[in-house]
């Protein structure tokens, strides 16, 4: 998600049709963000929706000092953190929404649509891991966030972090090994020989 | 050489993740651990595909974006609605012309007609009033 700075600055000094444009362009993957780290569809909505009053209120103050998409991605995490602690309701494990399927970027060269294809089953799996793993890993290994920061977002200790993020990883590969049978290294070769198709 | 056991909870970590020690113990390691090398590539693999998710998308609910804009919409008509804020401000800078209109008007005025009351009080020379004190004296 590339946001152009000339939208962003329209949409800062009050252009509406601006401001809803970026709304156009970014709702998708804010909503994906929110659905990844809330685990359900109804309350991603409800994320999603937060995120952009939110928007609205502090677009004033966004001095483009880091990029609009990192900006809000870190409102997103902020506002379903928050959301996360409001509810009451816990999700089980097994309870975990799996998500729809995902939407293709723009064509990538063989070497990424390899990545791609692995990357959307790994969605199931992702959204299968215990909440507070699961959150750890989407901020840390998908959205890049430091582990300082995914710290600060959830109010951990970098070495709760670590640890939340050991255990996702390991149990992630193993998941992914017992759903394909074989290695993760191996995927590629294994689906060019046999022509699966995710 | 280290033992695979010890190894083994680095080969998830990412690099920025380690000490410059546990990299390279866990860099030598790997080179001469075939079985560990695998472990490795494959959470390096993982690595790079949980990467690749970030550009993936979800499709919202239907209707998902029209209830954000309808919600963001009735936000900004409370505070920066452009044609709400030209419309106060139009009010306000007519209530201030006619204020500033009315006050200039009665300046004027004030200034032709002559008025009821000396432009300054002329006291007549009365006695200065002595203190009781200096009177005994």
């Amino acid at each position: 998600m590339e946001v152009d700075r000339e939208l962003v600055e329209a949409a800062q000094a009050g252009d509406r049709w601006a401001l809803e444009e970026l709304v156009r362009r970014t709702h998708r993957s804010v909503y994906t963000c929110a659905l990844r780290l809330v685990g359900n569809p109804d309350d991603a909505a409800d994320v999603t929706q937060d995120v952009y009053l939110r928007v609205v209120r502090k677009l004033g103050g966004f001095r483009h000092e880091a990029s609009f998409s990192t900006w809000l991605n870190r409102v997103t995490t902020n506002v379903a953190m928050s959301t996360l602690k409001r509810r009451t309701r816990r999700f089980a494990v097994e309870g975990a929404a799996v998500p729809p399927d995902t939407r293709d970027p723009a064509p990538e060269p063989a070497e990424r649509a390899e990545a791609i294809a692995l990357a959307r089953r790994l969605e199931r799996l992702v959204a299968g891991l215990p909440e507070g793993q699961r959150q750890v890993l989407v901020l840390r290994d998908i959205y890049g966030q430091s582990t300082e920061e995914v710290a600060n977002a959830m109010g951990l200790t970098p070495g709760a972090v670590k640890v939340r993020l050991f255990r996702a990883r390991e149990r992630l590969k193993a998941e992914l090994e017992a759903t394909e049978g074989g290695q993760v290294v191996t995927l590629a070769g294994r689906r060019r020989a046999t022509g699966r198709h995710s | 050489m280290t033992n695979c056991h010890s190894i083994r909870p680095l080969l998830p970590a990412r690099a920025d993740e380690l000490t410059l020690f546990e990299v390279r113990t866990r860099a030598e390691h790997v080179a001469d651990c075939a079985r560990c090398a695998t472990e490795a590539a494959a959470y390096s693999r993982l690595g790079q595909a949980l990467a690749v998710m970030a550009s993936l998308e979800v499709d919202p609910a239907d209707g998902t974006l029209e209830r954000i804009l309808v919600a963001i919409g009735r936000r900004r008509a409370g505070v920066t609605n452009p044609r709400v804020l030209a419309a106060a401000g139009s009010a306000g800078a007519l209530v201030a012309t006619v204020v500033v209109a009315r006050a200039v008007r009665s300046r004027r005025r004030s200034r032709h007609r002559p008025s009821p009351w000396p432009r300054r009080l002329r006291l007549p020379n009365l006695p200065v009033p002595t203190p009781a004190l200096a009177r005994a004296k």
